[in-house]
């Protein structure tokens, strides 16, 4: 059998010999004209304003942080899923369900401590309430 | 016997507490009176102080109880620490009531010390690597949003970054560690790396060495041992005094019974010499850890950061019931001095409890920090005056308060097990010690008072948490054999 | 298998390889953000071993205790964010070496 790291080395001269070939042919077949409207950023056909760097609403930190902890506990719900139907067969509705429904029962009185303390409760900024005024 | 769900009663009084919080505050949120908040946060903690004393004093769970496939276990040692644990949550719970009636995120501040205490009854039951590190976590996290409670203080939010910052250092070295473990025995679960551990010893001792040395790392941060230790000073002096409190006592127990038992039960010294021999690494932390701890102590000017580092010395004294487990003088002389180290942290629990929440009270006095600050309260405060003397004698190992007793144990089993020069360091410790904790007592009752201080009102509830805490101190010198069985006891059956 | 091919001591490498650039960035970075980017790669290179040492085992204890240590992980972060927004707050910049107040 031959040494499986030749494919290893293989893929990864491909992999870089593919777009560096694509580039120098490209650069030597295509007529060059530079031209103030290619630099230009394009925005979905407006006309760009300001620069990239802006900040951005405080309030998207609470949704932010949020999402980042409810999305990572799904993570402690796949391995469970992945073996469910093995575990009901052999344990029984009960055992298996109910520590899973204990969890996301404390998961959701969590949710519901942070709902009703107004963490995703979106506050309007004065000018936003007049925009939608007009 | 008692069954397999009704073991974890103490952890689940503590949960089932916090989740109520959650529900409670849910309904009118920043609006729940801080009596009912403390009542409820007392209440779990009382009821898991109750649950888990029953449990140990009855002997119910004196053959160790696994629960979850071996991952938890319930045996005299988690009842023991689950019991400091619920002594100290309520203090702390009670002694709040006052601190904490005119801020915001009250609700916040409850739940957050209950889930902290949940998590340190856990590390007392955590018998798998997995678990030691969640729950450890699980009394982590809080933790540092607990010190930087006070959002809008300097210096409670510089304890609380730096407090984060080592924290976060140290877990990643802690589950690095684990994973090394992990790599050459193949298992989390204690008892099986324990089998596996002579020959991963063998076969792989850089590994497995690098990997306990790294476990050893995390604990050391959890107990603010030296050279994980420069978060102390500073997350105790910012946070608020309650917290300290708290963290000081509670969290530092809990570091100690989780290094305790993956220590003993994981990595049985007799079977890891080979590539590690914690033993040693041990006595080297617990000298160096007393000495810096008390000659810092005694260069300061606060009196919150002295009891601060004195904690880091207290550490230390903790420190020997591991450092002393040389197999001289057999598997009796080890277990007195760790079970010696158990009554310490028990009774540290009540004396530095309460000489934190002695701070708190001062602090919301507001008649400042350092030791000329205290000049002359005696005369406008006596009664918590005393009650400040005997935490401070006590700490010094003087015979008024239970203090005396542990450290007796402690020293005599050090020269039972034939480390003496272990016993010899930490007495002359305890008599520098003595040095700085009778200045504060100079202070309160030698000195003349500052002209022009008033004290306007005497908090009930801080009054009651720190006359509490000196009633238990006390009661302790004689009434410490009353736990001397269970320590005893649970010691022996870890060795 | 790749993995059957692979020595299990490059993957011990690549991930004291990963710890060793976290380690670097925690204790150089005076920045809070970068410093909580590093400590996520020392839990990543931990979480490597366990997933390599779960199948060299042939068991699966050690993957799924590298997703409680992701976890974990994200808790974290949002502790950690927290703590820096009122940091900025007090201190005006996110600079670790800023704080400091409390000294001796």
């Amino acid at each position: 059998m031959s040494n499986p790291w030749i494919a290893v080395g293989a893929l990864a001269l491909v992999g870089l010999a593919i777009p560096l070939s694509m580039i120098a042919i490209s650069s030597l077949l295509r007529p060059s004209v530079p031209e103030q409207g290619k630099r230009a950023v394009y925005e979905s056909g407006e006309v760009p304003t300001g620069d990239t760097r802006i900040r951005f609403n405080i309030q998207y930190y609470m949704v932010a942080l949020l999402f980042v902890v409810f999305d990572v506990e799904t993570v402690l719900i796949f391995p469970w899923a992945l073996i469910y139907s093995d575990a009901v067969a052999e344990f029984g509705l009960g055992p298996v369900l109910g520590p899973m429904l204990v969890f996301l029962a404390i998961l959701v009185i969590g949710l519901g401590w942070a709902w009703r303390t107004g963490a995703v409760r979106w506050v309007k900024s004065e000018r936003a309430e007049i925009k939608t005024q007009l | 016997m008692i069954a397999g769900g009704l073991a974890l009663a103490p952890a689940g009084a503590f949960v089932l507490a916090a989740l109520a919080l959650f529900v409670i505050d849910a309904f009118s949120p920043g609006k729940t009176s801080g009596g009912v908040l403390a009542g409820v946060s007392a209440f779990g903690a009382v009821g898991a102080l109750a649950a888990s004393g029953v449990f140990l004093l009855s002997g119910a769970a004196s053959g160790g109880i696994e629960l979850f496939g071996g991952q938890l276990v319930v045996d005299g040692m988690s009842l023991l620490f689950t019991f400091i644990f619920g002594s100290v949550t309520a203090l702390v719970a009670v002694a709040s009531f006052d601190y904490v009636r005119e801020m915001p995120h009250r609700a916040e501040y409850y739940m957050l010390i209950l889930l902290a205490a949940t998590g340190m009854s856990l590390m007392a039951s955590a018998n798998s690597l997995a678990v030691a590190f969640v729950s450890l976590e699980l009394a982590s996290l809080p933790s540092y949003a607990l010190v930087a409670y006070l959002k809008g203080n300097r210096g409670s939010v510089e304890g609380g970054l730096k407090y984060f910052l080592i924290g976060a250092l140290s877990s990643a070295i802690l589950v690095y560690g684990i994973s090394l473990v992990y790599a050459s025995t193949g298992s989390l679960l204690l008892s099986d790396v324990a089998d596996a551990a002579g020959e991963a010893a063998a076969t792989y001792p850089g590994v497995f060495g690098t990997g306990v040395l790294m476990i050893i790392g995390g604990l050391a941060f959890k107990t603010a041992s030296v050279p994980f230790h420069f978060w102390a000073p500073d997350a105790y002096e910012g946070a608020p005094a309650p917290v300290s409190a708290f963290l000081s006592s509670a969290s530092k127990a809990a570091g100690f019974v989780l290094a305790f038992r993956i220590l003993l039960v994981g990595f049985p010294i007799q079977s890891v010499v080979g590539a590690i021999d914690w033993v040693l690494v041990f006595q080297i932390l617990a000298v160096l850890t007393m000495t810096i701890g008390n000659f810092a102590a005694a260069t300061q000017e606060r009196v919150k950061r002295m009891l601060a580092y004195s904690s880091i010395g207290h550490a230390g004294y903790v420190l020997i019931g591991l450092a002393a487990l040389t197999g001289v003088g057999g598997a009796s002389a080890g277990a007195t001095v760790l079970g010696a180290s158990m009554l310490h942290l028990l009774v540290y629990g009540f004396m530095n409890t309460g000489a934190f929440l002695f701070v708190a009270l001062v602090e919301h006095w507001e008649i400042g920090r350092t030791f000329e600050d205290y000049n002359g309260l005696a005369r406008q405060a006596p009664l918590a005056c005393v009650a400040m003397t005997v935490f401070m004698f006590s700490l010094a190992g003087l015979p008024v308060g239970g203090g005396f007793v542990s450290k007796y144990y402690l020293f005599a089993g050090a020269v039972g097990a034939g480390v003496w020069w272990l016993a010899l360091v930490g007495a002359i410790n305890s008599a520098l010690s003595l040095y700085y904790y009778s200045r504060v007592v100079k202070a309160m009752w030698i000195e003349e008072p500052i002209e022009g201080r008033t004290i306007a009102h005497y908090p009930t509830a801080l009054y009651a948490a720190v006359l509490t805490a000196a009633v238990v101190t006390v009661f302790l010198l004689p009434g410490l054999v009353v736990f001397d069985g269970a320590a005893f006891d649970a010691a022996a059956a870890l060795l | 298998m790749v993995l059957e091919t692979v020595p299990v001591e490059y993957y011990m490498v690549l991930s004291a390889a990963v710890f060793c650039a976290g380690l670097f960035g925690v204790l150089t970075r005076r920045n809070a953000l970068l410093f909580l980017m590093s400590v996520e790669l020392l839990l990543n290179a931990a979480n490597i071993n366990l997933v390599v040492f779960a199948f060299y085992w042939g068991e699966i204890t050690g993957q799924v205790f590298a997703l409680f240590v992701i976890a974990i992980a994200a808790a974290e972060v949002a502790i950690g964010i927290g703590i820096i927004l009122v940091l900025q707050r007090n201190f005006g910049d996110v600079d670790v070496t800023d704080a400091t107040t409390l000294r001796w």
